[in-house]
């Protein structure tokens, strides 16, 4: 028995060496690499998302779409990489991850936050670092309404415009006048709904709330049979509203079904099966035509159609390529650029107003329809006006 | 606060409540009579029971039952996919003794290193189906939520008259199946040989080893008796829900933990109680406020239960409970 203790100690005493040993070559290396500021052109770009977890769907494909936009790029002299970095989507896995990007001089511009939360907990740190973030789909309002950040922009209009689109889609395009308003209430589906039911006004018969990991949506259920909606609003995510949905069609009730861009992506198709027929999703993301240049690029590359925010994917990686191309060369001139960037997008024309956000008179939203587990096109709707 | 809605839907409410309340009480009973046997609270239940979401699909995609199939097809189905699920939750129940309490009870580990071994067990569980299954498979394994076909459609059996409250067919299923599932197991442990050895167990394990009842066999059965139950309320959860994930398990878990406890944990019947008194009391609650606050309720419920009854609402273990 003591005999064998000692060989554990050895063991470990060994182990223990060795992991101080390959630590002092780790901080060796990355001594070496972290020269950005010696004129030539080598540099990354991060793109930051959840690349795994229940909403990688609506995360990848715009990573991909910037992956396509630097592979399409003819760099001269530059070498440029894309960098992927996992968050799942989670403020606190978010933050180590910033830490890391904005403490590395390589690195010259940040694709992301993906989502509103993990932008949220890591813009100070970017602004700290005074590297330049384009965002493809984060749209909580307060991102750049309260408390902006210079290095913050995004190409998606936030949330406000979104909840008057859809509230517009509803009395407009489907005629309702009763909509029973639900939210998850989180951050993200209980500011949405406020905004749909402000809208709405006296066109919307009542409102309830849910929570997240929620699968059983009885008392909801019977809330709308009691108050017989011509129309029914969910502000929230997939992982919920796929059996929410379900529920509402088993009960038999048939009023059509609209959510924001927390639906897009082809799991919302998958999750909810044949109950999410005909259900609507609004989303600032344009649709990309099957048979352009983009789409056929973007399946050859990855091997299927290009999904949610791949073009404003692509835009994001476009923005920075354009601004090595401009010379910029570090992070300083890169934001001066950004801030200023105006230019042809494959999603929208470009522009940051001061707060980095799209200018009004540039927001656009489509409505989707789920038809057999793919997201159509259905219609344009513009908020502004 | 709409307490017109509670009163004047209190039919239909209670009929959610029920329906809610089975599934609970089917998951509560792994938990209480692990607990009650061997006064160890199995953490990894909640996976057991995920198992059995997945059994369920595996099933449907084997044979290839879809929504809108002729009876024949949906009973057989269905009662393969019960048998499925119930093999593959005792099967996975089983497999966490064997691996995580098994060799420690050897060794006479404490008790508190079971529950580390048993939340160990639960989080491989949940990785092996949200991350490694997908490795090696693809699709639908992942994080994400997987549509089950909903085989057995949802249909108005009858309407009960007066009161003018539709009941469908999968609800009389999931009320029904645990009802008869819970007096079965009841009747089991408490008139079976076997039964009688687990009693046994439960009441004093020294002295019903040296009447020579197998103690590591009675503490087998009760992990498989445990997790076919489980898998009973899988299949009727998938019934009702027609959905899986790879961490569906953590909530159903939880509150069933929790219906184990408000009932009287290491009690058949407590499970029971506890499952239907949790489930009318979150469902009525949300019908008075909204459901974002279901998890304060159940706990408030739990809180306040436990204040006024320690022991829970029907307090006696399993060996007490017809000794």
């Amino acid at each position: 028995m003591i005999r064998s203790t000692k060989t554990w100690q050895a063991v470990a005493f060994t182990a223990v060496a060795g992991l101080a040993l390959s630590a002092c070559g780790t901080t060796d290396t990355g001594g070496g690499s972290s020269s950005a500021d010696d004129g030539d052109c080598n540099f990354k770009i991060a793109a930051m998302g959840a690349l795994s977890g229940a909403n990688a769907s609506i995360v990848i494909p715009s990573v991909d779409g910037a992956q396509l936009a630097l592979d399409q790029w003819d760099g001269g002299d530059c070498t440029v990489s894309l960098e992927r970095f996992d968050t799942e989507g989670d403020p606190a896995k978010a933050t180590p991850v910033a830490t890391q990007i904005a403490g590395d001089e390589s690195f010259i511009g940040v694709i992301g936050g993906a989502f509103s939360g993990e932008t949220r907990a890591t813009k100070t740190i970017y602004q700290d670092g005074g590297i330049p973030m384009v965002s493809q789909s984060a749209t909580a309002t307060d991102l750049t309404q309260d408390e902006p950040v210079e290095v913050f922009h995004r190409l998606v209009p936030y949330d406000d415009y979104q909840g008057v689109a859809i509230a517009k889609y509803l009395t407009d395009e489907a005629g309702a006048s009763k909509v029973f308003v639900i939210d998850n209430a989180e951050a993200y589906g209980e500011p949405l709904a406020d905004r749909v039911a402000e809208t709405l006004g006296d066109k919307m018969v009542q409102r309830d709330k849910t929570e997240v990991g929620q699968t059983d949506f009885a008392p909801t259920i019977s809330k709308i049979e009691s108050a017989k909606p011509d129309a029914i609003m969910y502000g929230g995510y997939i992982a919920e509203a796929a059996p929410l949905l379900k529920q509402i069609r088993d009960a038999g009730i048939e009023a059509p079904f609209i959510g924001g861009d927390g639906l897009y992506g082809a799991d919302f198709g998958n999750a909810v099966g044949a109950a999410g027929e005909g259900a609507v999703v609004m989303c600032p993301c344009a649709p990309i035509e099957d048979d352009s240049t983009f789409a056929d690029d973007f399946e050859e590359e990855f091997g299927g159609k290009p999904g949610a925010y791949a073009a404003e994917g692509y835009d994001a990686m476009t923005v920075f390529l354009k601004g090595l191309e401009d010379g910029a060369r570090n992070r300083a001139d890169m934001l001066e650029f950004v801030n200023s960037y105006t230019g042809e997008g494959l999603s929208k024309d470009i522009a940051f107003d001061e707060n980095g956000d799209v200018p009004a008179d540039q927001v656009s939203y489509w409505a989707y329809k789920n038809e057999g587990g793919t997201l159509t096109p259905e219609v344009e709707v513009k908020p502004g006006s | 606060m709409d307490f017109n809605n509670l009163i004047s839907g209190l039919d239909r409410h209670t009929l959610d409540g029920i329906t809610r309340g089975s599934i609970y009480a089917l998951v509560a009973l792994g938990y209480t009579m692990v607990y009650g046997v061997m006064k160890l609270i199995n953490f990894a239940h909640s996976e057991v029971f995920m198992v059995g979401t997945w059994a369920v699909l595996g099933t449907y995609t084997v044979i290839g039952a879809t929504a809108g199939d002729g009876l024949g097809m949906v009973i057989a189905a269905t009662v393969l996919a019960l048998l499925a699920a119930m093999l593959a939750s005792a099967g996975t129940a089983l497999a966490v003794e064997r691996i995580a309490y098994r060799p420690l009870r050897k060794k006479g580990a404490p008790p508190l290193i079971f529950l580390i071994t048993g939340i160990g067990c639960s989080m491989v569980l949940v990785e092996i189906f949200g991350q490694v299954l997908r490795v090696f498979f693809g699709r639908p394994f992942g994080r994400v939520t997987v549509n089950i076909p909903s085989v057995l459609e949802t249909k108005t059996v009858f309407t009960i008259p007066g009161i003018d409250l539709a009941v469908s067919n999968t609800r009389i299923l999931i009320i029904v199946g645990a009802i008869v599932m819970m007096l079965a197991l009841d009747a089991f442990v408490n008139k079976s040989r076997l039964g009688r050895g687990v009693r046994a167990v439960a009441q004093d394990p020294d002295t019903a080893s040296l009447m020579g009842v197998n103690q590591e066999r009675v503490i087998m059965l009760v992990f498989v008796l445990g997790g076919a139950m489980a898998g009973v309320a899988a299949l009727l959860y998938t019934v009702q829900y027609d959905i899986t994930k790879f961490d569906i398990g953590f909530i159903i878990g939880l509150k069933a933990f929790t219906a184990a406890v408000l009932g009287g944990i290491g009690n058949l019947r407590g499970a029971l109680v506890g499952g239907l008194f949790l489930g009318l009391v979150e469902v009525y609650a949300s019908a008075v406020w909204d459901s974002s606050w279901t998890n304060v309720y159940a706990f408030v419920v739990l809180v306040v239960v436990l204040m006024f009854r320690p022991t829970g609402l029907l307090g006696e273990s399993l060996g007490k409970a017809r000794a």
